[in-house]
């Protein structure tokens, strides 16, 4: 019963569990606007990084280099995408 | 009947009830023959079930031909009509239906299928492998793309086309001011063929690293498989964001959405930018791989290597990064400040750096080489001063500040032209010459070919230089006429002239095709052109396995070492091969998705949720389906190999 | 088919190979695709017309609820594919049914929160926010059916054929998909509720 549940994934699970409640605090506490944001980037990225190396194994076969570049590849496009549309239409308007 | 109103179209003319003439006998003219030549089993097991990535990748050819016929006349008769101030040919609705349907047929239904077709045929063999990574997939993005290509085409005969630009923008696209199907045509044959689009993407990026012959590392690849790669990176990167746009456009016109309406806090600036964000990159993945044809063509033509292979490649992974930080620069003129013009002026003047990089390392492969002016080389040759100059335009037009004189006037129309036509359809015809040999087994006609490129070039150049004169004399596109003070008219027949030629080319080009097939002698051999890479390795036709043995590759010029230098392109035995079976899900699935997305143009909900579940029974099939393929026995190798001309040098 | 025995079940053919890679570079696009609803939302979060914003309808409760069923799911369906490798197979199915009923949990949730907004005057069609909000949580939602329905039919195949490498490489790349939703849900839950609420 032990081996079905190892050690790597529950404590992923239950670093995940901690994030999601410090995330929550911006919720809970009177924070100003930048603090509430960058704790909510740092925890989204965070977990979504734990997501990807512990739960995902995007680590474990020989093409782990191709699959890092890609997934990082596009987040890179993501905020680029993000951002840049903000600054045209909302920021530098 | 009342049902029936909803396809009929809203202006007809006596040009669009000629055309539905027309495609009503050529479709009974296809049926009849098929029936009268007993052909209709050929067609299903041979075409319609092909998972080859040879059959798929001729395929798109075909289509890509016949949509620049469409496309080319959509070009003729625009400049039919502006060729003379005031003129009668087209009313302005039929002139805005027009551009538009050339726009998208050109850019998504031409030059979309013509790289990928080559795509298709060319690298697995270039690679030295037997198929792509998933060919049931492949079929299905091909399958995908006719299924798009022919939902649009239908539209100017039911129901009427689009007429909003082939960039569509809000609040022109949206209800109020594109009453008729017609944008909703354009936002759903667009969404089917790029999800074929995307499939391919991710199809060719595994193909291409995790499928290379023994002995082919990233930087022994040649280099229209380099462009091949990045171009498919760019496809996975972007194609999503045009998925989400025509997603939030179907839904404003057809779900009383406000994504994109000037009412309820809707922003239609924000479609012009999710479709930039898209449409740029989607230039530059036209464009990398006909530097990629170009590239092959040089080298072999000037009996070189490429010169400067690190830089080609380090030029065209720069080009991908930044092709994603420049799309601003189509909506210079839209509102956003200093600070955002800026940045992507910048980022564009800066992506004419790379670009510069390539043009070099080709005139040094050039340089000092043994120059065989083929009609592929013509075409190569012809590319690198006409595209320069369209370069060199894209600068002037990257001065943001600048870019108010010039934005939607002739000269951008000038602009765009002068880079896509001698930079992607020089290449595609091109290619269609130097790899025809390989996919039919025999040349065509050197002397036709040169006709029709010396025609293609003066055409072009009549007709697109004088909108450089007339744009910034202030002639705006998208104008169906101009008064006679405005004096653009003579520099306008200039362009219908150039047109004229041009259409003459494509007349030589579809001449020869005839010609060779009647005349051209079938004898050639594999390697007619005295080539340097792998895919000529191969015999002609190519076998259904393409490689009999695998390849073992030791420089990025296998196939030349191997004629020159004796290294042994094939050691080993042969053994049984692994194919895949053909498949008729594909069509099928294909062909629900056109009734999927006809009923979505006309709203007509019972029939949309009815193919929605057929799609989802075909991919139900697929899961549970369990075609593990065939083997091809060593002796059925052996005796194709010998019917082809015996064992490969 | 030769297997590879030094690799875990689902790397063991090379057509195994090549599908785990070709979802990655799936999972890429499928980045982009939620990136764009993300730049869509954040442009038009502000651009509620007569409509209400997202602090007026958002509860805290419900997504709290979602996140901790997705969060859970997540880890399930770790577990299943570790079983997997073990050779458990009923232990495997187990655990993989109980992704499925939280998945469907979730979406029940969900389902309940849109007829809330909507009872809230928060609908589809009510605003440019609105639309987008419940465009991407839809997108999500429907990825989220999209699973179970495919769930169900992989878990059918392994307890008709057993753990294959066929079935083995289509649990694997099913919670692949999986874990690219809970991703996705954590961003939904930081940057459209956390954020909205602050």
């Amino acid at each position: 019963m032990r081996e079905l549940f190892p050690a790597k994934p529950v404590m992923g699970f239950v670093f995940s569990l901690v994030l999601t409640l410090i995330a929550l605090s911006v919720y809970f506490l009177d924070l100003s606007f930048t603090a509430g944001l960058t704790i909510l980037i740092v925890t989204a990225f965070v977990q979504a990084l734990l997501q990807l190396i512990v739960f995902m194994h995007a680590g474990e076969s020989k093409d782990k280099w191709a699959i890092y570049g890609n997934v990082y590849f596009m987040i890179f496009i993501a905020l680029i995408t993000i951002l840049g549309t903000l600054f045209l239409l909302i920021w530098d308007m | 009947m009342e049902f029936f109103e909803r396809f009929a179209i809203p202006h007809p003319s006596p040009a669009i009830y000629a055309a539905m003439v027309a495609i009503g006998l050529t479709v009974i003219g296809i049926i009849a023959g098929l029936t009268y030549f007993k052909k209709w089993g050929y067609l299903w097991r041979e075409w319609l079930t092909t998972v080859d990535h040879k059959r798929i990748g001729i395929m798109y050819l075909i289509s890509a031909l016949i949509m620049l016929f469409r496309g080319g006349v959509d070009a003729v008769m625009m400049r039919a009509q502006l060729a003379s101030p005031e003129a009668k040919l087209l009313d302005a609705q039929h002139y805005n239906e027009i551009f538009t349907t050339h726009g998208v047929v050109m850019i998504m239904f031409m030059a979309m299928p013509f790289i990928i077709g080559f795509m298709n045929y060319v690298v697995p063999l270039q690679i030295g492998a037997r198929d792509v990574a998933f060919p049931r997939l492949n079929a299905i993005s091909f399958w995908l793309f006719f299924m798009g290509a022919m939902l649009f085409n239908i539209s100017f005969v039911i129901g009427g086309s689009p007429d909003a630009g082939w960039t569509s923008y809000f609040p022109l696209a949206g209800n109020e001011f594109s009453k008729s199907v017609g944008t909703n045509y354009y936002m759903l044959s667009l969404q089917i063929s790029g999800l074929g689009t995307l499939m391919t993407g991710i199809n060719m990026i595994t193909t291409i690293l995790k499928m290379r012959a023994p002995g082919m590392t990233l930087m022994r690849m040649p280099m229209f498989t380099w462009s091949t790669l990045i171009a498919n990176l760019i496809i996975v990167t972007v194609f999503p964001v045009l998925t989400v746009a025509l997603a939030m456009g179907t839904m404003d016109r057809l779900f009383g959405t406000h994504f994109f309406a000037s009412t309820n806090g809707g922003m239609d600036m924000l479609w012009a930018n999710l479709f930039w964000v898209w449409g740029h990159p989607e230039v530059y993945i036209l464009i990398l791989p006909a530097f990629g044809i170009y590239s092959e063509i040089i080298s072999t033509f000037s009996g070189r290597n490429l010169y400067g292979y690190k830089s080609m490649v380090g030029s065209m992974v720069i080009i991908s990064v930044l092709s994603c930080l420049v799309w601003a620069h189509h909506f210079f003129t839209m509102g956003q400040g200093a600070a955002s013009n800026s940045f992507f002026s910048i980022t564009t003047m800066a992506i004419a750096v790379p670009t510069g990089v390539k043009i070099f390392n080709w005139l040094f492969t050039l340089w000092r080489g043994k120059i065989r002016m083929t009609v592929p080389m013509l075409y190569s040759i012809g590319f690198i001063p006409l595209f320069t100059i369209g370069g060199v335009t894209g600068v002037m037009l990257a001065m943001s500040a600048a870019d108010y004189q010039y934005h939607n006037t002739m000269f951008l129309v000038a602009h765009f032209h002068n880079t896509i036509i001698p930079g992607v359809v020089f290449a595609m015809l091109a290619a269609l010459t130097y790899y025809w040999p390989k996919m039919f087994g025999f040349m065509l006609n050197e002397r036709i070919g040169k006709w029709a490129f010396w025609s293609l070039s003066i055409g072009f150049v009549l007709a697109f230089f004088p909108m450089y004169i007339t744009g910034l004399d202030g002639q705006a596109r998208r104008m169906y006429t101009y008064s006679e003070s405005t004096g653009f008219g003579p520099l306008n027949m200039l362009s219908f002239i150039g047109a004229g030629i041009m259409a003459i080319a494509f007349i030589l080009i579809v001449y020869n095709i005839y010609y060779s097939i009647r005349y051209s002698p079938r004898d050639i051999g594999s390697d007619p052109w005295d080539a340097r890479t792998l895919e000529w390795a191969t015999h002609t036709p190519v076998p259904e396995y393409n490689f009999a043995f695998t390849p073992s590759v030791n420089s990025s010029e296998p196939f030349w070492d191997d004629k020159k230098k004796k290294h042994k392109l094939f050691p080993g035995k042969i053994e049984k091969i692994h194919m895949p079976n053909n498949s008729g899900v594909p069509f099928i699935m294909s062909s629900i998705f056109f009734v999927w997305g006809f009923s979505f143009v006309f709203a007509m909900w019972p029939l949309l949720i009815i193919s929605t579940i057929g799609i989802f029974i075909c991919m139900a099939y697929r899961s549970f389906e369990q075609d593990h393929g065939r083997y091809i026995t060593v002796e059925e190798v052996k005796e194709t190999e010998e019917k082809l001309g015996g064992a490969k040098l | 088919m030769k297997l590879d025995h030094s690799q875990p079940l689902e790397y063991s053919t090379h057509e195994n190979e090549l599908n785990i890679f070709g979802f990655w570079i799936f999972l890429g696009a499928e980045i982009m695709l939620f990136a764009t609803l993300f730049t869509s939302y954040f442009t038009l979060e502000n651009r509620v017309g007569s409509g209400p914003s997202g602090a007026e309808i958002f509860e805290i409760s419900p997504v709290l609820i979602e996140t901790f069923l997705l969060l859970t799911s997540s880890f399930t369906i770790g577990l299943a594919v570790h079983a997997m490798r073990l050779g458990r197979q009923k232990a495997m199915i187990g655990f993989f049914v109980v992704t499925l009923l939280l998945g469907l949990t979730f979406l029940g949730v969900e389902i309940y929160e849109f007829v809330h907004y909507v009872h809230v005057g928060a609908g589809l069609q009510t605003s440019a926010f609105t639309a987008m909000l419940l465009t991407t949580l839809g997108t999500h939602g429907l990825h989220v059916t999209f699973g179970l329905f495919w769930g169900t039919m992989i878990i059918l195949q392994i307890r008709k054929r057993g753990l294959t490498a066929q079935t083995a490489g289509k649990s694997f790349i099913f919670s692949l998909y999986w874990h690219f939703l809970d991703v996705v849900w954590i961003f939904i839950f930081s940057f459209i509720y956390l954020k909205g609420m602050m």
